[in-house]
Order: structure tokens, then sequence, then C-alpha cells
């Protein structure tokens, strides 16, 4: 197992270096000065001077690209024209409220998929799985920024009981006499719409993959022998079917988890919640492009190890798979 | 029981693919999913195809650039205006229309160059094997665990606004994995099968087996795997507009959702914010049950078990 | 008394196409201690007797008629809730192809101790333990590999593990559906004889179903052999194997090498069975009978006493 992941870490880190080498190559393509690209116009000569320095920009072509790897390597990503800072303290600042909601989210959804994806499989054409399917059909091909100003539409502008927009509220944060408790329901309280913008994205799927796979483990012949047994329903529902039919979900939760990832930067956006997809489009926007550049692999890291995560999951739950 | 649960021979005496096509044909048809996918996209072919006339009428009602010089700001439904105006007095009707085409032309297109990149990776590397089939499919998980909106929205920074064609180009870059990896598995059991063996002692090169003898085989599959490209495509493209870096020369139904939201109406005019997104999210939803579909068509063990019930 | 009696039997599938009736006027019997084969080809109903005596027919099967007396109790007349408690408890079952029917993600050892749990829910983990250890002597299993997962194990063994799961609660009759069949002939040969003997130890009643009319002559003192949803001869195996009168049972004897190496002719039989939804007048053998003559498609046949216990469903013997 450790073999296993010391080479699947390694794979990360190979992948990661074509992602680097395959931008370093597109940048120097792309038309217009790579300098200005890099270099913060508002910045002072010497300030400049600094920064060209440190990433060879006047080095010959192979030098540059050691360089811009080195750079990489030890964590230095440039410097924010739009913030006047170092990019790593920008994305280090916004990479945990993206985790927040998007690990909240995806395992809320897979929770909630599995357990009635189970039932509408042991329900089968009953009214309980005709209901479940359909709202997941329906939920899971929603175009998710549409989704989003609508539940901004109807529960934070009708009904106001969510904030629009933001993470915090300032007057709570500002305010020195509100506790650690009172921060983190203001937090709460704002993570409430974009939340459950991601998770009516996702439940639908991971619903669909797990009913479809339980009525596959369903068929099997060891679920007959337990009914043999004498085993209730129940048992046989929850020790033989489901634990059989988690394997193909965890694979597919590691296979959308690019597709997640793309709704995460979206939602972000509608929601200004500040995390790193969000930085990434405000970057794109304002040409901003070191942030840009840093937050993808940023964002490349953390789906390569989420997916490895998955894999040692699925190596856990399905005995046959020794690494 | 499947056995006898056959029905008795049939007396049919049409040609095998005929035969063939007429049961898969009887088979979709008799999917509720099919049925309604197809309604709803013979719907949107009627609107892409309805989205020619309105600037035919009045130049008014050209989506991109007929303002109605009475308005000149967003205004709820009206005879005029159907579906109400946008902010500098564009009909959204008309728009519309001529978001249903760009959708099409979007999905189809980006799904057909996935495909067949797919296709052509995939039976390659399962008919090659060894080093060429190590390198590809790496290369094949690598771009598949990469989130592809993303990786567009970057080299839109590099390159700038980037036009229809290119995202078109860049999706289908970026969603071919999926495809090769089906086809691959496919192709690696056709290899196993005797006639690519008797092929290949009567001295078939490798070129006339892919394409005489894999490919025939391969490419239902990879139909079923075009229906649900299309979504991806069009749902890609649409998140692109969304976040204002759709081609700006192309009225889409991401880019009228920019608009509603980027101009501030979307608490105040329902009439705008609605239909665009019920249409997106529709045109997934109907790619999405016609995959379903043609999925029961070319997998017989579903097939049997929509009889049994 | 017997222990097993059924009477009539009348299974139906409800299907698009109609009702097919898979189990047709089904009658026989077996004493405790006693072993039944019931032979036929795939489709002929003989599974399907299997899963009615487990109450285990799938949702769109229902006995429509007749009775399975186990030991005094009509089986076809339990509700589920008391067919559950029957299960395993009084009829145990050897599945048809035991390479999947061990669950592969649980172990091995809490498998076989659930099946005993279940039933005898006041012992405890020790005592559940112990048992299971022992039925892991009795088939001949290791037991450093008790706690092992399925898919550690060889195809014998697993069949070693399904034998000791049917024992585990001492049932009154185990059903074998093609117990042997994924095997190869070596391990096959062992196990049948191992089950013989075992059969013979706890003087149990066993169904064997097989579609090979020669494994189940060496297993069982009985055979039935089924065709197209009835039972169309059965008798001792002496009497059926030996001196089959039934045409479909002579060509069942002559379609499969006896695993004992005695050189015959073998031969197919050509046409198929015919289709079960439906009325069929006359005898469901006809189209493929070497003997028929034109009163066979019209009437029913009916069941002739050749020897004695020894009865065909044909009117030309």
């Amino acid at each position: 197992m450790r073999k296993f992941i010391l080479k699947r870490l390694l794979q990360v880190v190979v992948i990661l270096f074509l992602i680097l080498t395959i931008l370093f190559v597109l940048f120097r393509l792309a038309p217009g000065d790579p300098v200005s690209r890099l270099v913060d116009p508002n910045l002072t000569p010497e300030e400049a001077d600094h920064l060209i320095e440190q990433m060879g920009l006047k080095e010959p072509i192979w030098t540059q690209y050691l360089m811009y790897l080195k750079n990489f390597a030890s964590g230095e990503f440039g410097y924010s024209f739009h913030y006047g800072e170092p990019v790593a303290k920008v994305i280090w600042e916004r990479l945990p409220n993206t985790v927040m909601l998007f690990t909240t989210a995806v395992i809320l959804a897979a929770l909630v998929g599995i357990s009635w994806g189970k039932i509408a499989a042991w329900k089968k054409g009953r009214f309980q799985d005709i209901l479940l399917t359909i709202a997941s059909l329906v939920t899971h091909t929603l175009f998710l920024p549409w989704l989003a100003l609508l539940l901004v539409w109807v529960f934070a502008y009708h009904m106001e009981w969510f904030p629009i927009t933001g993470m915090i509220s300032d007057e709570i944060w500002l305010d020195p006499s509100s506790g650690f408790f009172g921060k983190l329901v203001d937090v709460a309280h704002h993570m409430v719409l974009p939340l459950a913008t991601l998770f009516l994205i996702h439940f639908g799927s991971y619903l669909l993959v797990m009913r479809s796979s339980m009525l596959e483990t369903l068929k099997e012949d060891y679920i007959l022998l337990a009914r043999a047994k004498g085993l209730s329903e129940r048992a046989i529902r929850n020790q033989h079917a489901a634990p059989n039919a988690w394997l193909p979900v965890v694979t597919s939760v590691g296979l959308s988890l690019a597709f997640s990832i793309n709704g995460g930067a979206l939602t972000e956006t509608v929601f200004s919640w500040p995390g790193i997809g969000r930085e990434m489009v405000f970057a794109v926007s304002n040409n901003d492009y070191p942030l840009a550049q840093a937050s993808f692999l940023l964002i490349a890291a953390v789906v390569l190890m989420a997916n490895l995560v998955v894999d040692v999951l699925y190596a856990y739950l399905d005995p046959r798979i020794r690494y | 029981m499947s056995k006898l649960l056959k029905a008795s021979p049939r007396l049919a005496r049409r040609h095998p693919w005929q035969e063939r096509l007429a049961e898969d044909w009887r088979v979709f048809r008799s999917s509720l999913l099919g049925k309604i996918g197809m309604a709803l996209l013979l719907l949107f072919g009627l609107m892409a195809a309805g989205s020619y006339i309105p600037p035919l009428l009045d130049p008014m009602y050209h989506p991109m650039t007929g303002v109605d010089p009475l308005v000149l700001k967003s205004t709820p439904p009206s005879a005029r205006h159907w579906l109400g105006t946008d902010f500098m007095g564009r009909d959204i009707f008309s728009q519309l229309l001529a978001g249903a085409r760009v959708a099409f032309m979007v999905g189809v297109s980006a799904a057909f160059m996935a495909v067949v990149l797919g296709t052509a990776v995939g039976m390659t590397a399962g008919y090659m094997g060894r080093l060429t089939e190590t390198i590809l499919m790496r290369l094949a998980d690598m771009i598949m665990v990469m989130p592809t909106l993303l990786i567009i929205l970057l080299l839109a920074a590099l390159f700038g606004k980037l036009n229809i064609w290119t995202i078109v180009l860049m999706i289908a870059l970026f969603r071919w994995p999926g495809v090769s990896r089906v086809i691959r598995a496919q192709t690696l059991s056709l290899k196993q099968r005797p006639f690519i063996d008797a092929a290949r002692v009567a001295g078939a090169s490798h070129f006339r087996i892919i394409f005489r003898h894999i490919m025939p085989n391969v490419l239902p599959l990879a139909f079923l795997y075009m229906t649900f490209r299309v979504t991806a495509a069009i749902v890609i493209e649409a998140g692109l507009a969304f976040l204002g870096f759709g081609d700006p020369g192309t009225v889409s139904w991401g880019m009228m959702l920019q608009w509603v939201w980027k101009t501030g109406h979307m608490f105040t005019a329902p009439y705008w914010l609605l239909p665009p997104g019920i249409c997106i999210s529709l045109i997934t939803l109907s790619f999405y049950m016609l995959g379903r579909a043609m999925d029961e068509v070319l997998d017989p063990r579903l097939r049997e078990e929509g009889q049994r019930e | 008394m017997p222990l097993l009696s059924v009477e009539n039997l009348c299974i139906g599938y409800r299907t698009a196409q109609g009702l097919l009736k898979a189990v047709e006027g089904v009658n026989f019997t077996l004493e405790a201690g006693s072993s039944l084969g019931l032979v036929g080809e795939s489709g002929c109903g003989k599974t399907t007797i299997g899963m009615a005596l487990m109450g285990l027919l799938p949702p769109n099967g229902r006995i429509s008629e007749g009775r399975i007396v186990l030991d005094g109790v009509d089986l076809a007349a339990l509700s589920e809730e008391e067919l559950r408690a029957v299960r395993w408890r009084d009829v145990a079952m050897i599945f048809q192809a035991a390479m999947n029917a061990l669950n592969p993600v649980q172990r091995v050892s809490r498998q076989m101790t659930e099946a005993i749990s279940t039933h005898r829910p006041e012992l405890g983990k020790e005592e559940l333990l112990g048992q299971v250890e022992g039925l892991f002597q009795l088939v001949g299993l290791p037991l450093a590999r008790l706690h092992d997962y399925p898919h550690q194990y060889s195809g014998g063994m697993k069949q070693r593990a399904i034998i000791a799961m049917a024992l585990a609660l001492n049932p009154k009759l185990i059903i074998a559906d093609e117990p042997t069949t994924a095997l190869d002939v070596v391990v096959q040969d062992q196990i049948l004889k191992e089950t013989k003997a075992l059969q013979d130890k706890f003087h149990m009643g066993i169904i064997f179903i097989s579609h090979d009319i020669s494994i189940v002559a060496e297993v069982c003192q009985h055979i039935g052999v089924m065709y197209a949803g009835q039972l169309v001869e059965s008798g001792s195996t002496e009497q059926v194997f030996y001196s089959p009168r039934h045409p479909y049972t002579m060509a069942l004897v002559n379609s499969f090498p006896t695993l004992t190496g005695e050189r015959k002719e073998l031969t197919p039989i050509p046409g198929e069975p015919p289709n079960l939804i439906g009325v069929i007048p006359g005898c469901r053998f006809c189209d493929r009978c070497p003997r028929s003559e034109a009163f066979c498609k019209l009437e029913p046949p009916s069941w002739q006493e050749v020897a004695a216990g020894h009865r065909v469903l044909c009117d030309h013997c």
C-alpha cells in the first residue's frame, strides 16, 4: 500500500511537471511581450528589476525554463498585478475557503446521493424511486450559475433569509465583542446558498450511479444466498448489497471531480465566495496572468491529490484490490 | 430464465443489419426517456431553424445588433417583444432562438470532434498495445482529471478572447479521453476475436484492420458517447460565456445569462433570467435522456431488464 | 410420512409476452436421508422448483397451485416472515455458480457466522466462531483461512465453504443447484463424494439439480427427469438411468459422457423445447420425439407405471 501511494505521488509530480512545461511553452507561443505579462507595470523600476532577475527573464530560454521550474518548486509563484502581493500569499489565503465549501458540498452530496440511491434501487419502479430518479435527473442537468442565481433571487432577495453574496459580514467580524461562535454562525449563514447550489447539482449524479450500481448488485448470487440464509431485508440491503454498490460510486466521484471543480469556480463567482476558483476567474478578467496560472496549478494539484485519496479509499473498501 | 423469455424465432427475411436497426429502433421507441428527449430536441431544433426568421421581419429583431428604438432598456414581455427586451432594447425571444442555434452548433461539432479524436486514440491504443498504449492512456488519464472550463479560462488569459470555433476546438481537445477509454476496452476485446486474426493472416495491413474490421464494431458505442459529449460541450460553452469569456460575436444562452447578471437585472427581470436558464437545462436534460435511451438500445442486459418489468 | 412432498406444483412467471408456466403439475416425494436428482436442460423448470422450495421465487414468479409440504408444514402457504425463519434452518441451499455466491467484500468467517446468528441470536461471538471452526474441519478447509476474503480462496475452497454454510444449522433438506458445474472434473468428483458422505452422516434429504444426468446418477438414489416444466419420468436411479423409458430421458442419457469413461456414441437432441407461454394441448416433447404420432400433439399424455415406483409420462411406454 505504501509503495502504491508513493508511486502515485510520483505520478502526480510528473503530471504537474508536464503541465508546467506545457504552460511554459504556451506562454512563449502566446502573442505579446512575456515580460509585461509577468511584471506588473505599477511596480517601481527597482522592484520590477528584482522580479525580472528572480524569474530570469533576461536569461536564455533554457535558463528561464529551469528558473521557472525552480520557482514553482520552491513556492515562488510570482507577483499578482491586481493585489500587488506575492501570488503565493493570495492563493494560500483563498484555498481554505474553497476547501471548506467544496469538500462539505461533495461529501454531503455523496452521502445523500448514496443513501437515497440505495432506497431508490430498493423500491425500484415504485413511487419513491420514480420521484428520486426524476428529481436527480432534473437537478443534475440544471445549469449551475442559473440555479445559483435563482436561489439568490428567491431565498436571499425575496425571502431575505440569507445574505446575497460574500462569506462574512463586516459588522460581525469588525465588532470585537462577537466571539468565535458568532463568527462561525455568520460564515455558516453565508455558506448555505452556495452549499445548496453545489449540493443540488451533485447529489443527483451520485444518486443515479448508486441506484444503477445497486440494481446490478441485487442481481448477484450472494444477494440470493443472503436471502436464502433468512436474513432480514434490511440486513441484505445494508450489509450485503450496499457495500458492494459503493465501489462504482467511489470511482465516479473521483472521475467527476474535475467537472465538480468547474462548478465550484462558477458557484464561487456567483456568490462572491472568496475562494481560489473565483480568484482565478478574476485574475483572467484582470489580465493578472501570474495569479491565474498559479491558481490553476494549485487546483490541478488538489484534483490530482483528491484522485489519489479516492484510489486509496477504493482499495480500503474493496478487499480484492491490494496495491 | 432468459432463454425461455426469448420469443420464438422470427420469420423475417430482411438483411441482418436491417433487422438489427429495426430492432434497435423498436427498443428506442419503447423507452419513455428516449421519447421525451427526442421530442424536446425536436423542439430545440425548430427553435434553431426558426432563429433565421425574426431578423427578416424587422432589423430590430436581430439578436445581436437589433435594438428597438422605442425602448432602449429592459422591458417586460409585450406583443411587440414576446419575452421582453434586454438592457439595451434587444428582443429576448430572438436571442433565445439564436441561442438554440449556437447550442446545437457548439454541442454537436465539439462532440463530433471529441468522439472522432477519442475513437482514433482509443482504437490505436487498443490495437497497437505496448508503449503506444501506455503513453496514450496516461495522457488520457491526465487530461481526464483536469477541469476543462478552467483550462480554457487559462488559455483565454494567454491568448485573449476566444472565438466560438476556438472554444469548440478546445472543448473537443479536452473531452476525448472518456471516449478513448471505452473504445480502447472495446478494441481490446475485439482484438481477441478470430476474425481479426483471420484478417491478419490474410495479410491485411494494420490500417486496414483498424478501419475495416475494428471501426465498424466500435462506432455504435462511439455514437452513444457522442450524445453525452454534446451535453458537456454545451455546458462548458455556457459556463465560459456566463463568466464573460464567450465569443463576443455570438448570442448564446450563457451569454444572455451573463448580460442579465452583469447588468444587475437578475432580481428585477425574471422574463429575462428564466428563459435562457430553462433552455440550457432542458437541452442538457434531453441529450442526457437520449443518451440513456441509447444506452438501453446498445446494452442488451439493460434491454432484457426493461422487458421483464 | 415423507420428509418432503410436492403435490401438483404449478409456478408461473409474469412476462411482457404473457404468463409463462415454468412448472406445471409436478409431484414428487423425498424421504429423510435420501436424495433425489432433478435433471433437465436449462429452462425446464428445475431451478424454479429449487427456488420455490426456498420460497425465493423472483418478484414476477408465483406458485399458482399445489402444495410443498416439508415435515407437515405447507411452505407454499407461509407468509414471507414465516418463510424467513424456515430458510436455512430447515431448508438450505448449495448454489449454482458458488464462485459468485460469496460476498466479495466480507470475510468468509463473517458470512458463515451470520447464517447461524440470524436464526440463533442467543449465541455469543465465541460460540459462533467455535461452530464455524467445527464446520470448517468437517468440510476439510484449513482453519487458518477462516478470516480470509473469498477472492483468496480457490474455486474448490469456495465450494467447500458454501457446503459448510449449508450444513451450519443442520437443516432437514438441502437443495444443491448445479453445485459443481464451474469446477474442474477432479475437484468436482471429490466434492460430490464428500457431499454424499456428509449426507449419510447427517441423515438429511438432498435435492440435487443438474443438467447432467450422469452426475446425478452417481450421487442420487432417485431421479426425476423434467422437460418443459413437467416431470416426465421418475423412479430410482437404477430404473431411470439404466433403463430409461421416456424418449427424452433416453436422449439425455445418450447425450452426456459418463465420468467413468464407458465409451458410447453421444447423440445431441435435435430441436428446441416449446414456448411455455400459452396453452400446449398435447405432449410437450412430441416435436422432437422419434416415436411421436399424430395423436401425441392433440391430447396430453398420461402417467404409466412401468415398474414399481418407475413412472413415465408417455403413452407409448
